[in-house]
């Protein structure tokens, strides 16, 4: 990335962080709020007797929602931090939820859950150090790429491991799924594919699409500029 | 029973009277401040036996605030209220002598439970 493109992004992170911090706020506020219906209605349940049930079923509701948004601010919150550094220390696996948390909506728009594949056993937790920002960048694309070329419906997983030294994520997808060369042209027909593979090689690393899968592995250095 | 009394400051008015409210019903009485000054101001003239201290307001931020209640008042313990993303300044106000942080939106029944620790510490000690 170029100097002007590292500052649009810090930018973007650091006014998206800012609202973060408001919406806790609002959260904080409704949380009390009701909170405060609930401790009068446990005081005084003869004040409210005759919708006592639409009470407590609405303020279930609104904890529930409460609690949704308070999950969704902090991976927010922690997604627009990302931009605070050019180059730092990731927890792949960590990266991988966070960036299914914040892309969930997309794949529900085609019916399709995220999910993050079981690590094998041998696998020690993966570190890299590398550009936070295009890390998240690279997993999006993977995930979209995978969106197009599969049909509605169905799973992406998202898991890592070393193979041949590498880091590699993979990200494959499962359920009612076009013919593996239907999938194939689907996928490097697509517009994100080739912006996938720009990142990978700013990120000093490759895609290629998975042999043994619908899927795409992207292959990742321990550190980047060694 | 003893009541506690506590300061609560947050420029976000209506998450601090509240939050007062809340706290009046379960018999902690407290008083709330919405900017450092008006705090500093109270605790002056009715001290509380600790203080619940927003880190992000504007004018005067929570850490100064907290270096100043340390400065006249270290008997007082300050427990400090964050998002998450301010977490290092989290951390400065620990070093700074607050005795807890926690995270917004907060816990009603957990906050109580860290303010009587924090009421019963300060008294414990010689």
């Amino acid at each position: 990335m170029n100097k002007r493109e590292v500052n649009e992004v810090a930018f973007f992170g650091k006014i998206t962080a800012g609202i973060t911090h408001e919406m806790k706020n609002v959260l904080a506020i409704i949380k009390e709020s009701s909170g405060l219906m609930e401790d009068i209605m446990s005081i005084s349940p003869e004040a409210v007797i005759s919708y006592q049930e639409k009470f407590q079923n609405s303020l279930a509701k609104i904890k529930n929602q409460i609690k949704r948004g308070v999950e969704l601010t902090d991976r927010l919150n922690k997604f627009a931090h990302s931009s605070d550094e050019t180059l730092s220390k990731i927890d792949l696996r960590e990266a991988i939820e966070q960036l299914i948390a914040v892309s969930q909506r997309f794949a529900r728009l085609k019916n399709v859950v995220l999910k993050i594949a079981p690590s094998k056993q041998s696998v020690q937790p993966t570190t890299l150090v590398t550009h936070p920002v295009q890390l998240q960048m690279a997993l999006f694309a993977a995930i979209e790429c995978c969106l197009h070329a599969m049909s509605d419906g169905g799973v992406i997983n998202i898991g890592f491991d070393k193979s041949k030294e590498k880091n590699a994520v993979h990200v494959f997808c499962e359920g009612d799924l076009p013919g593996k060369s239907e999938f194939v042209n689907n996928l490097s027909a697509f517009e994100k594919w080739p912006v996938l593979q720009k990142i990978a090689a700013f990120l000093e690393g490759s895609v290629e699409l998975d042999e043994s899968a619908h899927g795409i592995v992207l292959f990742l250095p321990e550190q980047l500029g060694s | 029973m003893n009541t506690m009394k506590v300061l609560l400051v947050d420029d976000e008015e209506e998450f601090v009277t509240t939050l007062a409210e809340r706290l009046e019903l379960r018999e902690v009485q407290a008083l709330v401040a919405t900017d450092g000054e008006a705090a500093l101001a109270l605790i002056k003239a009715d001290p509380p036996q600790v203080v619940i201290l927003d880190i992000m307001m504007p004018g005067l931020g929570g850490l100064e605030v907290l270096k100043r209640i340390k400065a006249e008042n270290p008997h007082i313990p300050v427990i400090l209220l964050t998002g998450r993303g301010s977490t290092r300044e989290g951390i400065k106000g620990m070093q700074l002598g607050a005795v807890d942080c926690l995270m917004k939106p907060i816990d009603i029944e957990e906050l109580i439970k860290k303010m009587q620790a924090a009421i019963q510490d300060e008294a414990s000690l010689p």
